[in-house]
C-alpha cells in the first residue's frame, strides 16, 4: 500500500480514545487509531503494553470502558446493487494455536468455516483456496497435532480467513516458527492485503515489523507512543536515520565539519539524512593528521526508536 | 540428587493447593462419608430402623399384641397403612370382600412404589383374637409383603414375629401348667396361694424349671407384656412381672442369625405361619441388575459429562473459544451446543449400559422403554447442566478435575451409586435427595423394580429437569465471564 493511497482510502476501523481497565489495571489509556483497507499495520510494544487487550476490544471480546470502536460498513462491490454495504467481516488469529489438535486440517477448516457462516459449495471452494494459500494442500487429512509448528501456525491463520475477512487481527502469529514458515506467513498476509483486507498484527519480531509492515504503531503503558512508517518514527524520535562514528586512540585536536566531538575528543559523531551523504562526510578524514582507530556507520531501526520511546528498564 | 528430586516433588505439591486437597482432604472426606453411612446409615446402627408397614383387615387382641410387640422393638419403626377406599359400587358381600382385597393390594403397591416401607406386615381377615395352644389349632397366618429391595428386612421381621408368637405360646403353656401345678399342690410350697408373700410363689431356691419343664429357655418365655424382668437370679418376682423378649435386645446380626435359625426350625413352630410375598416377583426379572446399571451409569455419566464440559476450558485456554466468540456463533450458541452434545452423549452412554444389561442380564428393557427414555433424558439433561456449570465456574481444567472428582464421588456415595439407598438411614437418604444420583436411581427403581406407571415419575422428572433448567440458566449467566475475559 502506498502512502498516498493510505491517506485517501477511508478506514475500515477507527478507534477513538478507547479506555479499558482490565484485571484492576488501566490497560488502555485512550487509544486512537485508524486502519485502512489493504494496510498491514504492525503493533509493537513491550510485554504488558496493552496490545492483546486492544485486540480483544477490537474483536468485541472486551467492551471498552469508554471511547468508540467503529467498524465501518464495507462496500465489497460484489454486485451492482446500490445498497451493498454490509457489516464488516472480522477474523481473529489468537496467540495460541486455536485449532482442534484432534481434528484433521480439513475438518478444522470445515468447522471454523461453518462457524463463520460459510457452507456448502462455497465452503468447499474456499477451503481449497485457503489450503493452497497456506501451503497445506498435501496435509488435508493429517491430524493437526501431527503437523509441524509452522504448519500448525499456518492452519491457525487459515481458519480465520475462510469468510474472507475485511479485517484480520493477528496476535503474535509467528511465535515459535522457523524462518521458512515465517516467510510463508508474511507472504500470506501480503496476499490478503493485496486483496484489500486490512491486517493488524502484534509481534515482538522487530525485523518483521520493520520490513513487512506498511505502518508501525508503538505502544507502551496502554498508550500509543508512536505511529507511522519506520522512517517517520526514526525522524520523529531520533532525528537522522544514519550515523557515522569516528573513534580515536588519543584526543583529536582538529575540528571536523559536521562532526560533533565528545568531551575527551576521542569520539566524533555525524548524523546523515541519507547514505548518499556518506562519501562527502567521510572526505573530511583527508584533513586529519591522525587516523581514526575505528569507523562505525550505523542505520537506526525500530529497536532504537523503541528504546528511545520506552526506555531500557525491564518490563513484565 | 535424590533429595533434589524429592524436593521438586514436595515443592510442586506445596504450590498446588488443589493437588494437596486431592491428596490429603479427599481421603478424609470419603472416609467420613462412608463412615457416616456404615456407622449410622446401615441397618446395624442406631440411626437406622426398618420401616414396617402394618395392615390388618380386623384388629384383634392378638394382632394388637403383635403390633405392640413390634413397636417396642428398637430396630423397627412400625406404622399403619391407611387403605384408600375404592370408588367401585358394592352390590353384595362377596363383591365387597373382593373390592376390599383390591383396595388393600392397591394400598400396598402404592406404599411400595413410594418406598415408604422396607416391609409390610399383612394380617388376614381371619386372624385370631388369641393364641390357642392345642394339637388341633392351626398356626396364625402372617403375611410379609416385600418389594425385594432389602433382603435383611424379611429375616429381621420374621425373627421378631416368631419371637412374639413363641412368647405368647409359652405364656399360654405356662398358664396351663401353672393351673395344673396349683391344682396338684394346693397347700404348700410353690403351689401355696400368692398372697401375702409373693416370694413363696417364685422361690429362687427352687428351679422354675420344675414348673416349666426341662427346657431352660422356658424360664425366659414366662412373660407378661406389661413388664420386663428376668426370673433368673431375682428373688422376688411377682407374677405380673415379665421378661423382655430376648429378640428385642439382639443386634441386627444376631436377629438375622436367629431368623435364619428360626426359618430352619419353622416346621416345629406351629404358633405362626409366616408367608413372604413379593408382588413384583412375578413380573420382575433381574430388577436388581437394572438398579446396578443405573447406579453405575449415573456415576460414569457425571464423570463423562464433566470431562466433555472441560473442553470448554481447554478451548478458553487455547484461544479457540475467543475465535469462536468472534465468529457468528454467540455465547448462547456455544453453551447450548455444548450442553446438547453432552446431553446426547449422556443419553447414549446410559443406553449402551442398559442395552448391555438387557443382552446379558435380561432386565426387560423393551418392556420399560418409555420410562427408561424419560428417566435417561432427564438424568442426562441434569448432569449436562451440572457439568456445564462446573466448567463455567472453574478457572482451569486442572481445577475442574479436582473439584469434579470430589463432588461426583461424594454425590455418588450419598446418592446411592455406591451403596444401595435402602441400606441408608433416613437422614442419609434425605441428604441423598440433594444429589442427582438419588433422584435418578429412584426413577429407574420405579420403572424397573416397582414397574410403576409413568405418572409416578413426575417428581423425579420434575426435579431433574428443573435442576437442569436452573443450572443451565446459571451456566449462561456465569459464562459471561468468557466474554469479559
Amino acid at each position: 500500500m502506498t502512502e498516498s493511497s493510505a491517506t485517501t482510502v477511508s478506514p475500515v476501523l477507527t478507534l477513538q480514545n478507547v479506555r479499558k481497565t482490565y484485571r484492576g489495571r488501566e490497560a488502555l489509556k485512550g487509544i486512537s487509531l485508524e486502519l485502512r483497507p489493504g494496510e498491514l499495520l504492525g503493533f509493537f510494544g513491550p510485554n504488558g503494553a496493552g496490545k492483546t487487550t486492544m485486540i480483544r476490544c477490537i474483536s468485541g471480546l472486551l467492551k471498552p470502558d469508554s471511547g468508540k470502536i467503529i467498524r465501518h460498513p464495507f462496500d465489497h462491490g460484489d454486485d451492482d446493487d446500490q445498497n451493498n454495504d454490509e457489516p464488516i467481516r472480522l477474523g481473529l488469529v489468537p496467540q495460541n494455536l486455536a485449532v482442534y489438535p484432534d481434528l484433521t486440517v480439513q475438518q478444522n477448516l470445515e468447522v471454523f468455516g461453518r462457524l463463520e457462516g460459510v457452507s456448502g459449495k462455497a465452503l468447499k471452494h474456499r477451503i481449497n483456496e485457503v489450503l493452497e494459500w497456506a501451503a497445506l494442500k498435501d496435509r488435508t487429512q493429517s491430524l493437526t497435532k501431527t503437523l509441524s509448528g509452522g504448519m500448525q501456525r499456518r492452519l491457525n491463520i487459515a481458519c480465520s480467513v475462510l469468510h474472507d475477512p475485511d479485517i484480520l487481527l493477528l496476535d503474535e502469529p509467528t511465535v515459535g516458527v522457523d524462518p521458512q514458515s515465517r516467510e510463508r506467513i508474511y507472504e500470506m498476509m501480503q496476499q490478503l492485503t493485496a486483496d484489500g483486507a486490512a491486517v493488524l498484527l502484534t509481534t515482538h519480531q522487530l525485523e518483521e515489523v520493520e520490513t513487512r509492515c506498511d505502518r508501525i504503531v508503538v505502544m507502551d503503558h496502554g498508550t500509543i507512543v508512536a505511529d507511522g512508517t519506520l522512517s517517520e518514527l526514526v525522524s520523529r524520535t531520533i532525528g537522522q536515520p544514519h550515523r557515522v562514528i569516528l573513534r580515536f586512540d588519543r584526543p583529536c585536536s582538529k575540528p571536523l565539519a559536521a562532526f560533533a566531538f565528545d568531551e575527551p575528543r576521542t569520539t566524533a559523531t555525524c548524523s546523515l539524512a541519507s547514505m548518499k551523504e556518506l562519501p562527502q562526510v567521510l572526505s573530511v578524514l583527508k584533513q586529519l593528521d591522525q587516523e581514526p582507530s575505528r569507523i562505525d556507520v550505523r542505520s537506526y531501526g525500530l529497536q532504537d526508536v523503541f528504546l528511545e520511546l520506552t526506555g531500557r528498564s525491564l518490563r513484565e | 540428587m535424590i533429595l533434589t528430586i524429592l524436593r521438586i516433588l514436595f515443592l510442586r505439591l506445596r504450590n498446588n493447593p488443589l493437588e494437596l486437597v486431592l491428596v490429603f482432604v479427599m481421603p478424609v472426606v470419603f472416609f467420613s462419608i462412608f463412615a457416616g453411612i456404615f456407622s449410622k446409615g446401615i441397618a446395624t446402627g442406631s440411626d437406622k430402623k426398618l420401616r414396617v408397614g402394618w395392615i390388618a383387615a380386623h384388629e384383634t387382641a392378638l394382632s394388637l399384641g403383635l403390633r405392640a410387640f413390634l413397636e417396642k422393638n428398637s430396630t423397627l419403626q412400625c406404622s399403619s397403612l391407611i387403605v384408600k377406599p375404592s370408588l367401585a359400587d358394592l352390590e353384595d358381600e362377596a363383591e365387597e370382600e373382593s373390592v376390599a382385597e383390591i383396595e388393600i393390594e392397591a394400598t400396598i403397591a402404592e406404599a411400595q412404589r413410594a418406598g415408604r416401607y422396607d416391609l409390610i406386615i399383612r394380617l388376614p381377615n381371619d386372624f385370631p383374637s388369641q393364641l390357642v395352644d392345642s394339637q388341633d389349632s392351626t398356626p396364625c397366618a402372617v403375611q410379609l409383603v416385600t418389594d425385594g429391595q432389602n433382603p435383611m428386612a424379611v429375616a429381621m421381621v420374621t425373627s421378631v414375629v416368631r419371637g412374639f408368637f413363641a412368647q405368647k405360646k409359652a405364656e399360654v403353656t405356662a398358664e396351663q401348667m401353672m393351673s395344673l401345678s396349683l391344682a396338684a399342690q394346693p397347700s404348700s410350697g410353690y403351689g401355696s396361694p400368692r398372697e401375702p408373700n409373693e416370694s413363696q410363689y417364685f422361690d429362687p431356691a427352687k428351679n422354675p424349671s420344675q414348673f416349666f419343664g426341662d427346657d431352660p429357655d422356658s424360664r425366659f418365655i414366662v412373660t407378661n407384656l406389661d413388664g420386663v424382668n428376668s426370673v433368673n437370679g431375682v428373688s422376688n418376682v411377682p407374677k405380673e412381672w415379665a421378661i423382655a423378649p430376648p429378640q428385642a435386645e439382639l443386634t441386627t446380626e444376631e436377629l438375622l442369625e436367629t431368623a435364619l435359625a428360626d426359618t430352619t426350625e419353622s416346621e416345629n413352630d406351629e404358633a405362626v405361619s409366616i408367608s413372604v410375598e413379593n408382588p413384583q416377583a412375578a413380573t420382575q426379572e433381574n430388577p436388581r441388575i437394572a438398579m446396578y446399571a443405573a447406579g453405575i451409569a449415573v456415576l460414569f455419566l457425571l464423570f463423562s459429562s464433566t470431562g466433555n464440559a472441560a473442553a470448554l476450558l481447554e478451548e478458553a485456554e487455547s484461544g479457540t473459544l475467543d475465535r469462536i466468540l468472534v465468529s457468528q456463533a454467540g455465547l448462547f450458541h456455544i453453551v447450548t451446543g455444548k450442553w446438547l452434545g453432552i446431553l446426547l452423549l449422556g443419553c447414549l452412554q446410559i443406553t449402551v449400559m442398559f442395552v448391555w444389561a438387557e443382552l446379558v442380564f435380561r432386565i426387560q428393557l423393551a418392556k420399560h422403554i418409555v420410562g427408561f427414555c424419560i428417566m435417561t433424558f432427564s438424568t442426562a439433561a441434569a448432569t449436562a447442566s451440572f457439568a456445564m456449570l462446573l466448567a463455567t465456574l472453574c478457572k482451569s481444567r486442572a481445577q475442574l478435575n479436582a473439584v469434579s472428582v470430589v463432588i461426583i464421588l461424594s454425590m455418588s456415595a450419598v446418592g446411592g451409586s455406591m451403596i444401595p439407598r435402602f441400606a441408608m438411614s433416613d437422614r442419609m437418604k434425605e441428604i441423598g435427595r440433594w444429589t442427582f444420583n438419588a433422584w435418578a436411581l429412584d426413577g429407574y427403581q420405579k420403572i424397573f423394580w416397582f414397574q410403576s406407571p409413568l405418572t409416578s415419575l413426575q417428581n423425579e422428572v420434575a426435579v431433574l429437569l428443573g435442576s437442569s433448567l436452573v443450572l443451565g440458566v446459571l451456566t449462561l449467566l456465569f459464562s459471561g465471564r468468557w466474554k469479559r475475559g
